[in-house]
């Protein structure tokens, strides 16, 4: 099916690029570790403040680093204007915006993935158990990021003042995102049953099926425009 | 989409709704802020509720015409629904603006802090960011019709999410800070309803006078701006 | 004059940038297996006309039919028939050339076998570039290798915005040779070009935009026509 086809090989382009630059995965990497560091530095206080912390210190350093990974998703795309090949491609552009889609979250999980033991490292925290879980909200969480930022990458690609507008339209509408892996992170890390933040992970979930959706279907008005 | 006879029509009586926005306008604030009487527990500062509560509900009203129009442009691409969507998105920011001043206003006296996680108050903040970057957005956009359509994009994306982000801060300031007071919480008065309907309808009528307004004055330095690079075939209306 | 089943129609095409028209008033219909030629000076327009019969821009009033579809309305079936090769290479530095071809002509859902596209390659010139990255590929290899890509994509249309641009000769000589094919195969070719013998050798017409409108000439007057 044409569909399934264009996902498959935008998928394919992005992952081979990628693995042959390794440009995207190294620059995101290491600059959470450096947010991580300086946070590290920044709240040198007793272990028990910086455990209640955690939830959030974890998600400003992803979201900042979904701004950096989000946001150039679309810059291989206007170099040599391959943009404009796929625009003129006779295939259903909202498979184009699932194709980049998946590409994002799987960058985006990948750093994480390797994040979360450094964090255990660092903050000194004995998360092993709960780790699953952790995973789970990432998961989601980065899947409502992606959809959101794929959108306003290829919305902010071939503007003026693109860096500063792909992170002022993104974090305004991506609020519910925080709030939602904040609020089952800290519970998470807590040991709280899931039944404690599962109306957290209900948001997350709702705004991911909401948001996922209407970027797919608005998504080519903008390379059609 | 819209005829020229129309929007002559539309023209005419706008003059009229100014008017009578006016006179509402008037009326309500007369009404609410000399004769009706003060609340029992705040005192005189619930007046701000006559400007408040009307302001708010008109930025509402304009997020939902620019979501709207928004949509009707994807389907028609007519740049006059553009610049009504334009123009919903100005006046947004100036009535989502004073809602928050005011409920900032209120804040202080009420619960003695100048801000408060209240969700509507973070939604409304929310909803002027939105707005902010959404006409930011414009002015980076080379072309009219590629301006137009990233636009309307970042309207039905922003209006589809807002709901959540209002939900979202709800469960989290029910969750952090279960002793605020909601400010929904007031009984209303008769002496307090009458000024209040008036004001509400005085505002409804002053934002769509204002978005007349700023939609005729965006059309019209379109076509002067088409006019002046000399590329309009035939004379509009 | 009767209009075959394969044609592109073009009626009162115009276009407007954000307030300057690049486009007034075009018209143009070209038969299968014809060649039409586009010149004029810059700034006429030339770009912008292509870009429209490629679907990439909208005209602001008119329409564009290109084998009966409707360019806005019946676009994806449009866009099936077309193909298009402009200034941007549409290539990603980081594939080699057989990884490119595979992902343009794979998008579309077809992909050719590995013997077709070595076939198109040394059509081209650049048969032993098969694994090769992009980055390290010349402005002109570069140019060859879109051109293998639109010999694997079979278009019924091929626009070509400057073919000539970044080819040695040899390239250029290389590249008319691949437009007699696509002509002997049936489809229709439209070209824009500064090049005018060169063009003179391919095309059955020519037409010069320009004051924002299009005037047909000869093909034989082509190469002395001032504008």
């Amino acid at each position: 099916m044409l569909f399934f086809n264009v996902i498959k090989w935008i998928l394919w382009k992005d992952i081979l690029s990628e693995i042959r630059s390794r440009e995207s995965i190294s620059s995101l990497f290491f600059f959470a570790l450096n947010t991580l560091f300086i946070f590290s530095f920044s709240f040198s206080v007793d272990r028990d403040v910086t455990f209640a912390l955690m939830p959030g210190l974890i998600w400003v350093a992803f979201g900042f680093t979904s701004i950096l990974g989000l946001g150039k998703s679309f810059l291989s795309e206007v170099h040599n204007d391959c943009l404009s090949y796929l625009q003129i491609a006779p295939v259903p552009k909202g498979a184009i915006y699932l194709g980049k889609f998946f590409g994002n979250l799987l960058l985006m999980l990948a750093v994480e993935i390797i994040l979360y033991p450094l964090f255990m490292i660092f903050f000194n925290l004995d998360i092993l158990a709960k780790l699953p879980s952790l995973l789970i909200i990432s998961m989601l969480a980065t899947v409502g990021l992606s959809a959101l930022g794929t959108l306003f990458s290829v919305l902010t690609v071939q503007i003026r003042a693109r860096e500063v507008m792909f992170p002022l339209l993104l974090l305004p509408l991506s609020v519910p995102v925080f709030i939602g892996a904040v609020e089952s992170t800290q519970g998470a890390l807590s040991g709280d049953p899931f039944s404690a933040y599962r109306h957290w992970i209900e948001l997350l979930f709702i705004f991911d099926m909401v948001m996922t959706i209407t970027s797919f279907w608005v998504f080519e008005f903008i390379l059609d425009y | 989409m819209i005829s020229p006879q129309l929007r002559g029509k539309l023209w005419k009586w706008n003059g009229t709704l100014g008017i009578l926005s006016g006179f509402f306008i008037f009326i309500g604030l007369f009404l609410g802020l000399v004769v009706s009487p003060p609340d029992y527990y705040q005192g005189e500062v619930v007046r701000i509720m006559y400007v408040h509560v009307p302001f708010a509900k008109a930025a509402l009203l304009s997020y939902t015409t620019l979501f709207l129009g928004s949509c009707v442009y994807l389907w028609k691409k007519d740049l006059i629904v553009d610049n009504l969507c334009h123009a919903a998105a100005g006046i947004g920011v100036f009535f989502t603006s004073i809602a928050l001043i005011t409920g900032s206003i209120w804040a202080k006296p009420t619960w003695n802090t100048w801000w408060t996680w209240d969700p509507r108050l973070v939604s409304f903040a929310i909803l002027l960011l939105i707005l902010i970057g959404y006409l930011m957005l414009r002015t980076f956009v080379d072309d009219k019709k590629r301006e137009a359509s990233y636009a309307a994009v970042m309207a039905i994306i922003g209006f589809v999410d807002l709901p959540i982000v209002y939900f979202s801060v709800e469960w989290w300031r029910t969750l952090h800070q279960p002793m605020s007071i909601s400010t929904r919480g007031i009984s209303i008065a008769p002496g307090m309803l009458v000024p209040l309907v008036f004001m509400m309808i005085g505002t409804t009528l002053l934002s769509l006078y204002m978005l007349m307004m700023r939609t005729q004055m965006l059309y019209l330095q379109h076509l002067l701006e088409a006019k002046q690079g000399g590329l309009l075939s035939e004379e509009p209306s | 004059m009767a209009i075959s089943m394969v044609s592109l129609l073009g009626i009162k095409v115009s276009h407007t940038y954000r307030f300057f028209k690049a486009l007034k008033e075009v018209s143009l219909a070209l038969q299968q297996g014809e060649c039409y030629a586009l010149f004029g000076p810059n700034g006429a327009g030339k770009t912008t006309l292509m870009k429209i019969f490629a679907t990439l821009l909208r005209p602001t009033c008119g329409t564009v039919a290109i084998m009966g579809k409707d360019s806005v309305q019946d676009r994806e079936a449009a866009r099936q028939a077309l193909y298009f090769i402009g200034h941007g290479s549409f290539l990603y530095d980081d594939l080699t050339t057989l990884e490119n071809i595979k992902f343009t002509i794979g998008l579309r859902g077809g992909l050719p076998t590995l013997g077709e596209m070595k076939i198109a390659l040394d059509r081209v010139g650049i048969g032993p570039y098969t694994s090769q990255k992009i980055r390290t590929l010349s402005a002109g290899m570069q140019k060859r290798l879109s051109l293998a890509k639109a010999i694997l994509a079979k278009p019924t249309l091929l626009l070509l915005d400057e073919p000539y641009a970044s080819l040695d000769e040899k390239g250029i000589d290389m590249m008319n040779e691949a437009i007699f094919d696509f002509l002997k195969k049936g489809s229709s070719v439209l070209i824009s070009s500064h090049d005018r013998v060169k063009t003179a050798e391919v095309a059955h017409r020519a037409g010069i935009l320009h004051n924002k409108g299009l005037k047909e000439i000869p093909v034989t007057e082509l190469v002395h026509a001032l504008f």
